[in-house]
């Protein structure tokens, strides 16, 4: 009887401070994750450092990128983040609305990144190591019939290797690179995979709604973005051929298959005006209310973390 | 009863091989020729209205009741789709500095001749930049549901163009890749002038 009521003794408070302990290191952790500052350098920094690599090498790793296209290609993503270009034909359209982020709030990291994998063929960006396929190093600076990527080696590296690193459900049929995947179901981003890679690289706090067969159902889509782009950056996932059309079919299926950046969104008329970056430039466009209702599947809003920012 | 299935789906059948044989030989290359002046009209005014302001125009319906019209500037491309008898769509003309007279005649060409897109796109050739005119003709007669209607597209390069002996355009005489454009291959009309048959206008 002595003894069990000795256990009692023991047991419950070790318990209680083990759950005490616990919750403690719950909080200490939660603190941790909201005292992470989001990385932030200026284009003047970036391009500081462009300047003093004048005598990069030609990679071993990657045989078909040469390096002073590499490095201009570089630069020119650090000078006019808006003119990169996910290329004709590809399925690179998430990997270059992902891009969005570090040209304009990091362009450092992206830059220290990008040259270490040109030089050692594997590198670390936030959360992710990298270390891509032959197949892929070997691709990288071949890919023509792509318009603008055809000259931009740096561009053909960045997506290819963030393809053969993330894959989602998406890619379960086509995990390889194999030549001309560029343009298949090998790259395609689902949405989630899309919001993972945001947060992993590049440590931003993403909120998102919708998914990818199933529509968001936002009540007021107008007040939902605006406010978005007060938040932070703002991804609008979509459908494509309803956005841009291309046929006239009528049996149109209705999937996201696009991502764009939202830059501005206001009123006009009975319509709504918005403003938004795909592939190397912005574009303006007027939409019925219930159209864009319509079109959009998802909605990400990438926030950066400032807790301790100075 | 098994029979009678039998016989429909036989119909049916024959009904879409024969469409496809019918869409098949409206899109040959004798249409280039047949049309060839309102075509290169189309062309030539459409490069010189665009090195005014560059643009792209179509048609967004089958009836060719709606236009788009894409304004391109240094900062932003600007997307309007207007009914065609709309006066906003002068309106807008008016605001680019497009000649509406020069507009509305190649609008006009454009309906005649069912030609759906027109717009200029750039590609490269042993890393130069290059450009070409990217036209495209709707020419289904009638179509048939659950069936894709096919695009007839025609590019138009400034200088001659290589091609191989079966007529597939080439990236260049040395290499003798098949160029693809917006992943299509394209076949010789003459050296300036190359078409395909597409599922997509633009």
């Amino acid at each position: 009887m002595r003894l069990k009521k000795n256990i009692q003794y023991v047991f419950y408070p070790s318990i209680i401070s083990l759950l005490i302990l616990g919750y403690s290191n719950k909080v200490a952790a939660a603190d941790k994750r909201n005292a992470d500052t989001t990385p932030h350098t200026t284009q003047k920094q970036a391009l500081q450092f462009l300047e003093i690599q004048t005598n990069l090498e030609a990679s071993k790793f990657w045989p078909n990128v040469n390096p002073v296209t590499y490095l201009q290609n570089l630069k020119k993503n650090v000078e006019y983040p808006l003119s990169m270009h996910e290329g004709r034909s590809t399925n690179f359209c998430g990997y270059a609305a992902l891009s969005y982020h570090p040209l304009h709030d990091d362009p450092l990291s992206y830059f220290t990144f990008m040259l270490k994998l040109y030089k050692e063929g594997k590198a670390v960006y936030g959360k992710e190591y990298f270390e891509p396929s032959k197949p892929v190093k070997l691709a990288a600076g071949t890919l023509t019939f792509k318009g603008e990527l055809d000259v931009r080696p740096a561009d053909q590296l960045w997506f290819l290797a963030l393809a053969d690193h993330f894959k989602g459900y998406l890619n379960t049929f086509n995990r390889h690179y194999n030549i001309g995947d560029e343009n298949k179901f090998w790259p395609s981003v689902n949405f989630a995979k899309y919001n993972r890679m945001v947060r992993n690289l590049f440590n931003y706090k993403v909120t998102s709604v919708g998914a990818d067969l199933i529509r968001p159902g936002i009540g007021d889509i107008f007040t939902y973005l605006s406010e978005g782009l007060q938040k932070g950056t703002v991804t609008v996932y979509l459908s494509n051929p309803q956005l841009y059309k291309k046929n006239h079919s009528g049996l149109k299926l209705s999937i996201p298959t696009h991502y764009i950046i939202l830059t501005d969104i206001h009123e006009a008329d009975d319509a709504i005006a918005i403003t938004y970056w795909d592939y190397a430039g912005k574009t303006r466009q007027l939409f019925p209310e219930s159209f864009l209702k319509k079109i959009i599947f998802g909605v990400s809003i990438a926030s950066k973390r400032t807790t301790n920012a100075k | 009863m098994q029979n009678k299935t039998a016989t429909i789906l036989c119909l049916l059948s024959t009904l879409v091989i024969l469409s496809s044989c019918a869409t098949k030989k409206m899109f040959s290359s004798n249409y280039y020729f047949e049309n060839e002046k309102t075509l290169t009209d189309i062309e030539q005014s459409y490069k010189k209205l665009y090195s005014q302001k560059p643009f792209s125009v179509g048609f967004t319906d089958k009836s060719f009741h709606y236009i788009s019209l894409e304004i391109i500037t240094d900062t932003i491309k600007y997307i309007y789709e207007f009914e065609v008898t709309e006066p906003r769509l002068q309106d807008t003309l008016r605001k680019y500095r497009l000649p509406i007279p020069d507009i509305s005649e190649l609008k006009k060409k454009m309906q005649l001749i069912q030609c759906i897109w027109i717009n200029k796109l750039d590609y490269y050739d042993n890393n130069q930049k290059r450009s070409l005119i990217f036209m495209s003709i709707r020419k289904a007669v009638f179509h048939l549901p659950f069936t894709t209607e096919k695009y007839y597209i025609l590019t138009f390069y400034p200088q001659p163009q290589y091609y191989d002996s079966e007529g597939n355009l080439l990236s260049s005489l040395r290499r003798r890749k098949i160029r693809k454009i917006k992943g299509d291959t394209f076949y010789r009309i003459n050296d300036k002038v190359a078409y395909t048959i597409s599922d997509k206008f633009r």
